[in-house]
């Protein structure tokens, strides 16, 4: 070391002594002076009142988290959540509906109007903004709804229970406990699901977190799972449980989307993503009432319009792709009759279609666009439709026509629940990891799973029947 | 493509020069002689590329050879720092922020080292808050290339009854390693040694017992400390009962980073008042109120939590 030739260099190279010689526990009485000097002020300035809201607290908490009363209680208040989420998006779904179905046929009339030709109208009218109709109007109310009740229960202090409830799970999987948290979020948009990884510290478990995110169906899966389990499994019971047997069935894909999420957290944990699980401390808050401008806000602004707007962005391009597919011809036949028919022994492998794997493929910007896309190709249709109305035609039309079995709605179930991730939530998770590498693993994982579940499950099922 | 395959062949070059001036720096600074073939050797290259290599770095004025011998020149020397720096950084990232096992993370700093940036060492380096060492207690060099030295003393030498403190944990062999790792003994940790015979030496930090074959001992090496004031074990929060209450005396010695810098935060500093309230339905975390808030702690976390529980003075207190 040479001499310090100037004033500046000799502190520096004090400092640098004198940082030899701390001890490594210098943090600690830092930290330890700051809260000693804090805990001094407090005690001057403030006066303790009596603790009864502390045992209220304390009341419902033993309520919540009580071995034999905790896990129903969280179950029927999610399953309460989701049950509102799906009965409550359908009237307003349906006026939604209606009402951008109509904008469209007034807009093609005065397109043809204009003079324009027939397939600047079809592709605008037919293709473009319609699938963005059918987006928000699929989109848009249950969102619009779970949300809001989402952000209430997280702003009444009930989320954290639920976490320190399922947190053994979540650890033994080496994940974090928010984890519950950001998975629940996914259940109505893993977009914002994966946004909601922020809140996790520690990088590792953030990108385990944000990788497992799609294992959990979103809202826009959640219409094509309750339209197969109403027309295949509801079909099965007598009319009066039907409907109760269909949640059922809804509610174990969502149970076994949980379970997806716990094993592969636990494979990334041990493989890839090697590392101990880091301090899970979670806060659990005083419950309070929730403020109902802040919950409309942050739930509507920051996360129904946030993810609605992607959705948007992604699914214009979908539906003018979908209307070419249909509608350009070759030799008598349009390029999506071709394509269905090239990716069929795919589709029959993994106990689908060809028709459904292409839906799957065109419905990569939004999933809600899944069901209208495989009617569309059935139909013979040159646009999306939503003409049938009752489960008895759908069911004519999957079974009679397109020798649908339960093995067909299985497998669609399943492969809805696993498949890559929706564009919006790729693109959310390359913006979130800023790494393609891991974004390429995120979309490519989860249907590599996909197709490895419903491969085996078909090729078992073709083995017996 | 040819591009491509030219950058991958450059890159390796780097690699082995870097590793090379490595080498050539622990010879230098343990005081070992380094001659060709040695070097050669512990690289593992074939003598012929070896030559091609010595060329190289003589030609860009990194090492200077007389006959057999290679000396290091002070720019190969600041390189080497470059890379040491590098490497003990992300060490010390690994395992306090990342929480990747002590015992995996040499390997993958050996790949990082080369994608040095100073700039993003140096906030690396920031963001940790500057550590004097990486987590096997060797020095990090400064971003200015200085490179600290203690005099330490391997276990095995150290006199009974004598307190002292561990500052580096030699990190090769790794299967002593792994054995030092598995004892739990760690960097920082205040000891008193009990029993040295060429059978076993045995010691203990007041709060457990360890015992290490002399094999394992001389690859722990301390420094002489203050004595620690208490003799007995403290209790850990693990043990505190549902409903009870307890004072927090401190953090033990193996948490470090990222999750003591939390619990600190969380408030669970020396004196602060402790209560078990309710346990998950699972069995795991448990919530704790400290200073008026409830925090849920897994059990793996609660064990590094040391408190004391004098019922007495609890009464006197209320």
């Amino acid at each position: 070391m040479s001499e310090p030739t100037n004033p500046v260099d000799a502190l520096l190279d004090r400092a640098q002594d004198l940082r030899q010689t701390l001890g490594g526990n210098f943090r600690d009485e830092l930290v330890e002076a700051i809260y000693t000097d804090a805990q001094a002020i407090a005690d001057r300035a403030s006066v303790k009142s009596d603790s009864g809201r502390l045992d209220f607290d304390q009341r419902i908490d033993r309520l919540l988290t009580a071995p034999m009363l905790g896990l129903p209680l969280m179950l029927l208040m999610l399953g309460g959540v989701f049950w509102l989420t799906i009965a409550g998006a359908n009237v307003p779904s349906q006026m939604l509906m209606s009402g951008l179905f109509w904008v469209e046929g007034a807009g093609s009339r005065l397109f043809e109007h204009l003079g324009a030709p027939w397939w600047l109208t079809g592709f605008v009218w037919h293709g473009v903004y319609r699938a963005l109709a059918w987006v928000i109007a699929v989109m848009l109310p249950p969102m619009a709804i779970f949300f809001p009740m989402f952000t209430m229960l997280e702003d009444l202090g009930y989320l954290p229970r639920v976490a320190f409830n399922l947190d053994r799970l979540f650890s033994k999987a080496g994940a974090h406990g928010k984890q519950v948290l950001t998975m629940s979020m996914g259940f109505g948009c893993n977009a914002a699901g994966v946004i909601a990884c922020r809140t996790i510290d520690s990088p590792r478990e953030r990108l385990i977190a944000i990788l497992t995110n799609n294992f959990v169906p979103c809202n826009g899966r959640w219409p094509t799972l309750i339209l197969l389990a109403t027309v295949f499994i509801a079909a099965a019971f007598p009319p009066e449980v039907a409907s109760v047997a269909a949640a059922g069935s809804v509610a174990m894909v969502a149970v076994i989307g949980v379970l997806f999420t716990l094993v592969l957290s636990a494979i990334l944990s041990r493989t890839v993503l090697k590392g101990t699980p880091s301090a899970f401390t979670l806060e659990l808050p005083p419950y309070r009432r929730p403020s109902v401008v802040r919950i409309l806000y942050t739930s509507l602004i920051d996360r129904t319009m946030f993810v609605l707007w992607r959705a948007i962005v992604f699914s214009a391009p979908a539906g003018g792709l979908i209307w070419l597919l249909a509608n350009i011809t070759i030799s008598g036949h349009s390029l999506a009759f071709y394509l269905t028919d090239w990716l069929d022994p795919l589709g029959h492998a993994i106990g689908l279609d060809g028709v459904i794997v292409l839906a799957f493929f065109i419905a990569i910007p939004a999933n809600e666009i899944v069901v209208p896309t495989i009617l569309m190709l059935y139909l013979g249709n040159t646009m999306m439709t939503e003409e049938l109305s009752s489960s008895s035609s759908w069911r004519s039309l999957f079974v009679g026509e397109h020798d649908w079995t339960l093995l067909t709605a299985v497998n669609l179930m399943l492969f809805s629940l696993l498949h890559n991730p929706c564009s919006t939530t790729i693109y959310t998770m390359w913006k979130e990891t800023g790494s393609a590498k891991w974004t390429a693993f995120g979309a490519l994982m989860p249907l590599a799973v996909g197709l490895v579940v419903t491969f085996t499950i078909a090729q078992v099922w073709y083995l017996f029947t | 493509m040819l591009s491509w395959l030219r950058r991958i062949k450059e890159t390796r070059r780097r690699v082995l020069v870097e590793d090379a001036l490595k080498y050539l720096h622990k010879c230098d600074w343990e005081g070992t002689a380094s001659t060709t073939a040695s070097v050669g050797e512990a690289l593992g290259v074939s003598p012929s590329k070896a030559q091609l290599l010595w060329q190289q770095l003589q030609a860009q004025g990194l090492v200077e050879i007389s006959g057999d011998h290679l000396h290091i020149t002070p720019l190969g020397e600041s390189l080497a720092l470059q890379v040491i720096r590098a490497h003990r950084l992300w060490e010390k990232y690994l395992v306090d922020e990342a929480r990747v096992p002590l015992a995996d993370v040499h390997a993958m700093a050996d790949r990082r080292e080369h994608n040095r940036n100073p700039e993003a060492m140096s906030v690396l380096d920031a963001s940790m808050g500057y550590p004097a060492t990486d987590p096997h207690g060797d020095p990090i060099p400064t971003a200015e290339g200085v490179l600290s030295q203690t005099d330490s003393v391997p276990l095995t030498h150290w006199a009974i009854d004598r307190p002292a403190r561990i500052v580096h944990l030699e990190d090769e062999p790794v299967a002593i390693f792994a054995q030092i790792v598995a004892a739990g003994v760690y960097l920082g940790q205040r000891i008193k040694v009990i029993e040295s015979t060429p059978k076993r030496i045995v010691f203990t930090d007041h709060q457990e017992t360890y015992v290490l074959a002399p094999i394992v001992a001389g690859n722990v090496f301390l420094v002489a400390s203050e004595p620690m004031g208490r003799e007995a074990p403290l209790p850990r929060l693990t043990t505190l009962e549902l409903g009870a209450s307890a004072k927090v005396q401190g953090l033990d010695g193996t948490l470090q980073g990222y999750t003591r810098r939390r619990l600190l935060d969380l408030g669970l500093t020396k004196g602060a008042q402790i209560t078990a309230e309710y346990r998950s339905f699972l069995g795991d975390p448990v919530a704790y109120r400290v200073r008026g808030s409830l925090i849920a702690l897994r059990q793996d976390q609660a064990q590094h939590v040391l408190i004391s529980t004098n019922e007495n003075q609890e009464q006197n207190h209320v």
